[in-house]
């Protein structure tokens, strides 16, 4: 972890509504996919919390990031960042089939894997109902209905699940209580994180067989074999 | 530390809940900007985090329910004493006061005990002038207590807790309720700049009174320690100011005496 300046150069607006901006930044700095920056405004004195931003997209001397909420910044802000912070996805090498699930309000958090996957003849399937942004020829996509009968394919399960929906995931795997996934599966758990660990205030707590973990330090990637869900 | 010491310079520290359990989670942070360290709130036994609707945002600020999630006193003090021992900030332990046994029970764990400057109750919102006597009689002893009371109802019981052995009177954050989807209410403490009248009005309302108070809550900038400072609070806390970024105490928090 450490502590860097940032500025965003470029922001664009991806279908369905999601914005994503474009930050030139050390490349020290560029989270894994699913970790995380802790990003403020290194000018404005009126922000009440930094901002989580995950990485989208990576490009030459930055990246394209997706934050956690709204935020105001256009080009030419200057952020300053904390991070890499948290736990992200971390696919198994032999990956051949990656299933991939985007239940929350955008998909831009699991773009990353897709990408660096593009070059690698791996399948990718997105099952999701939301609007498709810009993705790599590569990725196929299916609709969530479609899943519970396609669990057969994929040799590793990538999702992007907000914490209170995490309850529903059981019903678009087809698994009853014992809640088991019928393959390997991260789980990228979106929850606010007022603290960024800062406190371990408990905010963004999630439920596992080890006990209670936190979001913002444990995760917010978790092994879905891991919570109680 | 001599018996009842209760100095902090600079009188300047986060409010309980603000950083953790120890000083040393974010290396980068001048520490000697601070002239305390409070720790997160602790219970006897281990305490799991709140169900439900846990964080809202609104303009100004948000709501927080948590639940004060913590390991236990024993597990905090087997995971943080030596640390709290090697610090060069004083150590303020927050407990949480449900009742007058289980309190007494862990300030005395906590006494001679290297590091610690001394020890912060939590009130609950429920307390009445009775609970808060006893809640500090029981905690008194080695190490200055202060109280921290309600913000809403801090004139109320301030001079209780005075009286009863209370070194300073510090406040908690309000608590308010918000709408979070149709139907479903969130109730918590509240943080944020929006904060800052009540907790300014609350702060000289207790110094007029003659508590001796740490000012507390929607602290957002230097200039409002300095107006809390200016009301005559011996002291300041700052809570979610610090969870703006890697700046905030860094290079926000100037203190100039």
């Amino acid at each position: 972890m450490g502590y860097y300046t940032g500025r965003v150069s470029e922001i664009r607006l991806e279908v369905g509504g999601q914005w994503e901006i474009r930050i030139l930044c050390p490349g020290e700095a560029i989270p894994a996919p699913g970790q995380y920056l802790l990003a403020s405004d290194s000018t404005d004195r009126t922000a009440i919390l930094g901002t989580p931003i995950f990485i989208s997209e990576e490009i030459s001397q930055g990246f394209w990031a997706s934050p956690l909420f709204p935020v105001p910044w256009g080009p030419g802000t200057s952020l300053d960042l904390e991070g890499p912070l948290g736990h992200g996805f971390n696919l198994p090498r032999n990956t051949q089939r990656l299933g991939m699930v985007a239940t929350g309000e955008i998909i831009s958090r699991l773009k990353p894997l897709m990408t660096s996957l593009a070059d690698r003849q791996t399948g990718v399937t997105l099952f999701t109902d939301l609007k498709i942004p810009r993705l790599p020829e590569v990725v196929e996509v299916s609709p969530l209905a479609t899943l519970k009968t396609a669990l057969d394919w994929p040799d590793f399960l990538a999702v992007d699940v907000p914490l209170n929906h995490l309850g529903e995931l059981r019903g678009l795997l087809g698994v009853g209580n014992e809640a088991r996934s019928p393959c390997p599966a991260q789980v990228l758990i979106t929850t606010p994180m007022p603290c960024s660990g800062m406190a371990r205030c408990g905010a963004c707590a999630v439920n596992t067989r080890k006990g209670w973990r936190l979001a913002c330090e444990d995760g917010p990637v978790f092994e879905l074999s891991s919570l109680l869900w | 530390m001599a018996k009842h010491d209760l100095s902090i310079n600079p009188p300047v520290m986060n409010a309980a809940g603000s950083l953790g359990f120890s000083p040393e989670r974010r290396a980068r942070t001048d520490w000697s900007k601070l002239g305390a360290f409070v720790t997160n709130p602790i219970s006897l036994l281990p305490r799991t985090p709140a169900h439900g609707e846990r964080f809202a945002s609104y303009p100004g600020g948000f709501l927080l329910h948590t639940g004060y999630p913590n390991p236990g006193l024993r597990q905090v003090v087997r995971r943080y004493a030596q640390i709290w021992a090697r610090s060069r900030l004083p150590v303020i332990v927050h407990l949480l006061g449900n009742d007058a046994e289980t309190l007494s029970e862990m300030t005395r764990q906590l006494e001679n005990m290297e590091g610690v400057m001394g020890v912060e109750v939590g009130v609950s919102g429920e307390a009445d002038a009775e609970t808060v006597v006893s809640l500090t009689r029981a905690a008194s002893g080695e190490l200055p207590v202060i109280i921290r009371l309600p913000m809403e109802r801090a004139l109320e019981l301030a001079s209780s807790a005075i009286q009863a052995g209370a070194m300073a009177i510090s406040m908690a954050p309000p608590r308010g309720s918000l709408f979070v989807s149709v139907g479903a209410m969130a109730q918590g403490r509240l943080y944020g700049p929006a904060v800052l009248p009540i907790a300014l009005k609350t702060a000289g309302d207790l110094v007029k009174q003659g508590v001796p108070t740490i000012g507390a809550g929607g602290i957002y900038a230097q200039e409002d320690i300095k107006a809390m400072l200016d009301l005559g609070a011996m002291a300041v806390q700052v809570d979610s100011w610090l969870w703006r970024g890697s700046g905030a105490i860094d290079k926000e928090l100037v203190w100039k005496p």
